[in-house]
């Protein structure tokens, strides 16, 4: 009997022995590194993922924009909360502050998926053809990113022509634990890489997908040369920018791109921000109520009152706030877009809430136009006014306000302000403020109970992410911080 | 396992029995009333023959002439030993031992006589926990065992209580112990929806509660393996007892308040700082673009309104426990039902529970005892967005700033009877004011939003116990452990968070599904001298949970707030997928030669699916001795034996693990699927790494025992090391590598604690009509960091993603505060003074143009730059208590009894964030203090001169020592006053007892801490940033009155 028990739990002891599949589950809800470029599907995706990073919440979603423009002077805070840039429209940041290490990060997650993708498609089993517009729409996320990371951390390229510090540049996959240890490069050093990126991506991207909604949301040819006209403005490079332009915009009306897409000045503004999928738009990020920019990110939720927005930011319609200017007329299409409400003046180019949020644009043909004209402007011998840079000033402003008269600038100075002030209302919260101020040594003008900030001003720009020196020791934060 | 079997029949082997008779002796044994006791062990003092008293209390056994005395044991009783004389008949009478629980102690996989332990274990009655106004078992520990700190984080209802066995015991995951419901691991944690908390041992009755043991060092813990690093809480639940069926009812009725409120400036004091503030900054009340001015109300003068009012309220709770239990020699059942509704002291915030249990044992014959027990819980937790559960601190309509940061000069309906919001800004609305106000009427989220957290669980186990042979037994158990929760949460589309999508609706089903089965072979015998207990065993758990959920938006018309009503769009939310297996063997030997000389030995070898297949398994083990000097012949003929009643040195060390709270596919690399606009899309997402694998804890432990005046007095003092190596650390990556959550989980860190227990029980006065017995308890605790990964960098852990007070650097004790030194307020010019790390003193004015705010106070120049935590932060700490315990005294007079329970901490440092908040120079509104303000050259005050827009002087913007206080305090935690009805009334009315009580919780708190309370935590069980104060609601006062009914 006692034998016979004794058998009986042994035998159940070994019964419970353990189970191995259950002791090597696989995930369900991912796919395993080793399998994630195994075809075109995939491969596909995987740059789909690159543009989401682009327009994370902390980028090109809205939070890249906001901190660009309310830097300036077109706009008045009205929450005073720190987690939605007032400290960043009062210069008084550290490098601890929210907007300093998301931003970092964020241009960095989308810096290293760049860079594990381009890896990944090199060895992926897909068409030649695919595999190389692949890479190229891959190295424009990477250099957008670093030009927006540029833009923030650094001093502007035309401060000592690129001789100041830059950001830290990655250009290899990291996927594991490894050094972090890495010094920044020089403003020059990640400018060359940047144009490099564009320059490959010109020679490698498809010249249209078709249709347009792909045309507006993916790189295409004429997407990496419209980002080179930014570019090498932002380097004073009057002479590319020209060469770039000329490849986007003709000498005279129609203002269309002579090849690839056929990108163009849209005859009516209203319609570039009611469709958004426009010939206009060389590149923007869409959204939907699935793919959302996230609490407190969008455009939307920063520029609209409520119930749509958070009522974050209201134009400054005192001077020097571009609402208040004059000669912005209000026959223009663009005052349109101002709307008031609850005694405050707010900008509607991004009228829907977070869950319905409209694109975000990253580059559209007129900002290509008044590139061109600024280069054309300043390229110009002399003080002599540059005729071509004129007629497209002249364009972008008559398109808005058909009935005003042509500009006509008694020298070049005076054609480069108006140039300046033209993007100030073309581009108003799109993004362009700081850069605009920065790379032309401008100060930052006082705002409400906000001071002035000159080019010597440690606030000039922003500290570096403590995150990032907190592990990296070669790293160099910023003076003043 | 094998070598175990075969000691086993080796022993048996040597096993002979040598005794001869050479008289009998019978006699009875009763209590101190003359009541018979069954089942009293009988033994025979020097020959190894024993016997038990029949129902009667009689007994009868044959010993040899070697035999001078008997010694008599029972359960809850003090053992005694009587000398026999000549004659063959001896009655004894057995006093009752005051700590009859702790006689019998729970370990894993077993129980273990308390004198024969040689582990560090804790035991608490369920007694303690019963008939506290309280949510779950685990909040009524404060202070109530040596070596395990429990802190209640605010007054959120069923918000999980921090528990630190020995300090914290990891970096990146959990630090909270196992606990072990009836031998099955359960869930812990929070699973509600971050505004309705819901702590899953919530769900367990208190009432049903027999003992909860603590396991704290590796001799008593290794059996549980990888687990155990953090500690083992083993909660046994009641079964019936030996005798006729005994029904118990509890009940209580009582209320709860918020206590220690912050005073702030009412409506006009308001209007007077926040305009100085406009003023000095150069930007003075105009009346048309900036100001702030007062709302007249209804009654034609200027309103002032108290927002703590609005949001806070006495909450009245009640709670109803009935049980029913009984055994007879071959079944033993015990029943119970139970119900609790607390309205807690935040509006909207309540606990409703309904409990059924049922247990059942029978004796199917001499070899086979069956058995199970089944457990039901439903459980409703319904909330606020309270900003006080980690992570939501700095929520915009967090209910805890809302209290005393919303302006008091703008009502909260207008005079027409609407609500008072700003539609366009989604805020407060104005008032008078024309400056743009901040934060939202809590009025209407208390009245429009709702957010849930239902549970249903279920927790059972069936077993079969076999007698093998004589001593040894084998037991295979099998339970499950279920818990689904519903968590529902709707925000309105008028005001509020739920405004941006239109107002939401967010509901997701959450899933936690586990199995165990547990086979363990038990041999226990004494042989002579030698008494062995083995066990040796499998235990394999399997643990699934998945959850799926939908946010739907735009409501599209008032009147819906269920997610079946209408809305525009639907977002899938909430959805995870997880699975994780556990198996294991392990065994354990407990020797002891004659109750003088215990050794102990276990081990446990885990394998776990969530680390790679070159890393899946790991040994445990942990070894321990126990010397009872008492019982030494020379102990005993010296003198001290007269000053000593027991006298005992333990020992323990091993070594065991930690994968609690490791994510189930931890090592793997992997892309996630996300969306593009409309396009699908695959990101890098996880770094994962294939050389993780378990955190280990070493742990010392060195124990002396002490009882004084026949035991009237026992003195307990321990001394701990754990040394916690291979730390799975979320290393952080710079963020310039891009990875994913810029951190990967490696095994690089290390880290100690290291302390002291002392615990003293004593029945200081034990009289017929009145008795008084207090137990205290201590444990000091110095924890420190000894590695770090990449190079040893800090790692600043933030609160609720935006504040970094907290430190974990290596050198240091975790979650020290890392500050920016402050010197109060310069008084010649009212700015408050903050010092570089090298005592360069500049100060901070927000009034001046942004690149000279900031000077140097000797000389007025512009500062090279800003005083900031990276530059100029110093340590702080730490801001783990470094001692904490507690103080119980129980006094009975007559019918009457009276307990109090001290409980105090201290020697370590809080942030208090809320402090910044209370003196932000926003349109926020301010404590009373702002009053004191530096108004002229000369005030000598801690208040800098106020600058509207200012966050940098009052420590928002930057963490400063001006925010880092102490934070010792001693609480009277809980005291009851109890009357129980004489034997010769209750006898009258035919029921057995009758106990009626009135008690008060957190009665009394004394601390020098400026905040509501020093006993705090914004983080919840955050291992990183423990003990930070940040916009959360205080505690809670309780008071009730109640019942204990027998019959």
């Amino acid at each position: 009997m006692k034998l016979k028990i004794f058998s009986f739990v042994m035998l159940a002891a070994m019964a419970v022995g353990c189970s191995k599949e259950k002791l090597e589950p696989i995930p369900q809800t991912a796919l395993s590194d080793a399998v994630a470029f195994s075809d075109s599907s995939r491969s596909v995706q995987q740059v789909f993922g690159l543009y989401s990073s682009l327009k994370a919440g902390q980028m090109y979603a809205g939070r890249y924009q906001v901190y660009q423009d309310v830097r300036g002077e077109e706009f008045i805070n009205r929450t005073n909360n720190a987690v939605t840039a007032w400290l960043t429209w009062q210069f008084n940041l550290t490098a601890s502050a929210n907007e300093v290490q998301n931003l970092w990060a964020a241009g960095y997650a989308a810096i290293n998926r760049c860079n594990v993708v381009i890896n990944g498609l090199n060895t992926a089993p897909i068409n030649a053809t695919l595999k190389r517009n692949l890479i190229a729409e891959a190295k424009v996320v990477r250099a957008t990113a670093y030009f927006m990371l540029m833009q923030l951390y650094a001093r502007p390229y035309t401060d000592g022509n690129g001789t100041k510090l830059g950001v830290i540049l990655k250009l290899n996959p990291e996927t594991s634990s490894g050094d972090n240890n890495q010094a920044r490069a020089t403003a020059a050093e990640v400018y060359a890489q940047i144009i490099k990126d564009l320059n490959e991506a010109e020679a490698d991207l498809p010249a249209t997908y078709g249709g347009a909604a792909a045309n507006t949301n993916r790189a295409h040819r004429n997407t990496a040369i419209a980002l080179k006209t930014r570019v090498y403005l932002n380097m004073g490079q009057w002479a590319n920018v020209i060469t770039e332009g000329n490849k986007l915009v003709p000498t005279a009306a129609p203002w269309r791109a002579p090849s690839g897409v056929a990108n163009e000045l849209l005859p009516n503004y209203g319609t570039i921000f009611t469709n958004y999928t426009n010939s206009e738009m060389i590149l923007s990020m869409p959204f939907t109520a699935l793919d959302v920019p996230g609490t407190q990110n969008g455009l939307g939720w920063y520029y609209n009152p409520g119930p749509n927005g958070g009522g974050e930011f209201a134009l400054n319609t005192t001077a020097p706030g571009i609402a208040a200017n004059t000669g912005w007329r209000t026959s223009d299409a663009r005052r349109n877009f101002l709307v008031v409400s609850g005694g405050q003046t707010w900008l509607s180019k991004w009228p829907n809430p977070n869950n319905a949020a409209d694109p975000s644009p990253v580059i559209r043909y007129a900002e290509v136009m008044l590139n061109l004209a600024e280069a054309l402007a300043r390229n110009a011998a002399g003080t002599s006014v540059d005729a071509r840079a004129l007629a497209i000033l002249n364009a972008v402003r008559k398109r808005a306000d058909p009935t005003i008269t042509d500009f006509a600038p008694a020298d070049k100075n005076a054609l480069i302000d108006l140039i300046l002030t033209e993007r100030r209302i073309e581009l108003l919260g799109e993004g362009f403020r700081t850069s605009d101020i920065a790379r032309t040594n401008q100060t930052f003008p006082a705002k409400g109970p906000v001071g002035a900030v000159a080019p010597s001003a440690d606030q000039y720009i922003w500290p570096i992410s403590i995150a990032e020196l907190l592990v990296n020791k070669a790293c160099q934060q910023n003076p003043g911080y | 396992m094998r070598k175990v079997m075969l000691l086993v029949a080796w022993l048996s082997m040597v096993y002979t029995g040598f005794a001869q008779s050479a008289r009998t002796v019978t006699g009875k044994v009763t209590d101190d009333a003359g009541k018979p006791l069954a089942g009293v062990t009988v033994s025979a003092v020097g020959m190894e023959k024993n016997t038990l008293s029949g129902d009667d209390g009689s007994f009868s056994i044959s010993v040899n002439d070697k035999v001078r005395s008997l010694r008599f044991s029972y359960v809850g009783f003090a053992d005694q030993e009587v000398r026999l004389g000549a004659g063959n008949t001896v009655s004894v009478k057995l006093a009752t031992d005051s700590k009859a629980l702790s006689e019998v102690v729970v370990v894993g996989y077993g129980t273990v006589r308390k004198k024969d332990l040689t582990g560090s274990v804790v035991s608490v009655g369920g007694d303690k926990v019963r008939d506290l106004p309280l949510q779950s078992f685990d909040q009524g520990l404060s202070g109530r065992a040596a070596g395990v700190s429990i802190t209640i984080p605010n007054g959120v209802v069923n918000n999980p209580p921090v528990i630190r066995i020995r300090g914290v015991n990891s970096i990146s995951l959990s630090s909270f112990p196992l606990v072990v419901i009836d031998g099955i691991p359960t869930f812990s944690g929070d699973v509600g929806n971050g505004n309705a908390a819901n702590n899953p041992l919530g769900d367990i009755n208190p009432a049903d509660i027999e003992s909860i043991d603590v396991l704290k060092d590796a001799a008593a813990a290794a059996i549980y393996g990888s687990r155990a690093s953090a500690g083992v809480l083993l909660i046994t639940t009641k079964r019936g007892k030996q005798g006729r069926a005994k029904v118990n009812y509890d009940a209580w009725v009582g209320f709860t308040r918020p206590f220690n409120l912050i005073p702030v400036l009412d409506g006009r004091e308001y209007e007077l700082i926040k305009n100085e503030g406009l003023t000095n900054a150069g930007t003075p009340p105009n009346g048309t673009t900036r100001g702030f001015y007062p709302y007249i109300g209804p009654d034609g003068r200027p309103v002032s309104t108290n927002w703590y009012d609005v949001i806070y309220r006495t909450g009245v709770s009640q709670n109803h426990n009935i049980n029913v239990s009984g055994a007879n020699d071959k079944t033993n059942y015990y029943f119970s039902a139970a119900y609790t509704k607390q309205e807690g002291m935040i509006r909207q915030n309540d606990f409703t529970r309904l409990n059924a249990t049922m247990s059942l044992d029978h004796k199917v014959n001499n070899r086979l005892t069956i058995g199970g027990k089944f457990q039901y819980a439903n459980t409703n937790n319904t909330g606020v967005n309270s900003g006080s559960t980690p992570g939501g601190a700095f929520a915009t309509s967090g209910i805890g700033r809302l209290g005393f940061n919303l302006m008091p000069n703008v009502p909260i309906y207008l005079n027409d009877g609407s609500y008072n919001i700003n539609r366009v800004s989604n805020t407060i609305g104005q008032g008078g004011n024309i400056t743009a106000l901040q934060f939202t009427n809590p009025q209407v989220l208390l009245d429009l939003n709702t957010f849930s957290s239902l549970s249903e669980r279920v927790i059972g186990n069936i077993y079969a116990n076999i007698k093998l042979f004589d001593g040894l037994s084998f037991r295979t158990t099998y339970g499950i452990n279920n818990l689904n929760v519903v968590n529902k949460a709707f925000q309105n589309a008028l005001h509020g968070d739920g405004v941006a999508n239109g107002g939401s609706v967010f509901n997701t089903i959450q899933t936690y599904n586990r199995w165990n089965w547990t086979n363990v072979l038990n041999y226990n015998k004494t042989f002579g001298d030698h008494t062995i207990a083995a066990l040796a065993g499998s235990e394999q758990q399997y643990t699934f949970q998945e959850g799926w959920g939908a946010n739907r938006q735009g409501v599209t018309d008032p009147f819906y707030n269920e997610f079946q009503g209408g809305f525009n769009t639907i977002v899938p939310s909430g959805n995870f997928l997880g699975e994780n297996y556990l198996t294991s063997f392990f065994g354990r030997i407990n020797y002891d030669y004659k109750k003088k000389y215990l050794l102990s030995v276990n081990g446990r070898r885990d394998g776990y699916s969530a680390f790679s297949p070159e890393n899946k398994y790991g040994n445990f083990w942990g070894a321990s001795a126990g010397w009872v000097i008492s019982q030494e012949k020379f102990f005993e003929n010296s003198g001290l034996s007269k000053i000593f009643s027991n006298l005992k040195l333990r020992g323990s060390y091993g070594v065991v693990g930690n994968n609690q709270g490791i994510n189930d596919f931890a090592f793997w690399s992997f892309f996630s699927s996300g969306l593009y606009g409309t396009n699908p899309s695959l990101f890098f997402s996880q770094a994962g790494n294939r050389n993780l694998k378990w955190e280990t804890s070493t742990k010392t432990d060195i124990g002396l025992e002490m009882g004084f005046l026949n035991g009237r007095l026992n003195v307990e003092a321990t001394y701990y090391i754990n040394d916690v190596n291979n730390l799975i650390l979320a290393e952080p990556q710079a963020p310039s590598r891009g990875i994913p959550g810029n951190s990967i989980l490696t095994n690089v860190g290390s880290m100690n604690n290291k302390g002291l227990e002392l615990s003293i029980n004593a029945s200081v006065i034990q009289k017929k009509d009145f008795s008084w017995n207090t137990n205290f308890n201590i444990t000091t605790l110095r924890n420190e960091v000894t590695a770090l990964a990449a190079g040893n960098a800090d790692i600043q852990p933030a609160t609720s993603g935006l504040e970094r007070p907290s430190m974990i650097r290596v050198g240091q004790s975790i979650g020290s505060f890392y500050a920016v030194r402050t010197g109060g307020v310069n008084p010649a010019n009212g700015q408050r003074i903050f010092y570089y790390r090298d005592g360069t003193a500049v100060q901070y004015n927000h009034a001046a143009p942004v690149a000279s705010r900031w000077t140097l106070v000797s000389t007025g120049a512009v500062a090279p730059r800003v005083a900031d935590q990276a530059n100029d932060g110093v340590i702080v700490g730490p801001a783990l208590p470094k001692w904490t315990g507690g103080w119980e005294n129980t006094f009975r007079y007559k019918g009457f009894d009276l307990n109090m329970l001290f409980f105090f901490s201290g020697g370590n440092y809080v942030y208090n964030g809320t402090k910044a908040g209370l003196r932000d120079m926003r349109s926020w509104n301010n404590s009373k203090e702002a009053l004191t303000r530096w108004q002229k050259a000369g005030d000598q005050t801690n208040i800098p001169r106020i600058v509207f827009g200012d966050n940098i002087s009052n420590g928002s913007g930057v963490v400063m020592t001006e925010n880092v206080e102490k934070g010792d305090f001693l609480k009277l935690r809980n005291i009851t006053i109890g009357y129980s009805l004489p034997k010769s009334v209750t006898d009258r009315v035919g029921i057995n007892s009758f106990r009626f009580y009135a008690q008060v919780m957190n009665a009394f708190t004394w601390t020098s801490y400026t905040g509501y309370d020093p006993e705090i935590s914004s983080n919840g069980n955050g291992n990183g940033n423990p003990s930070v104060d940040r916009n959360s609601v205080p505690q809670a006062r309780s008071f009730n009155i109640g019942v204990n009914v027998g019959f």
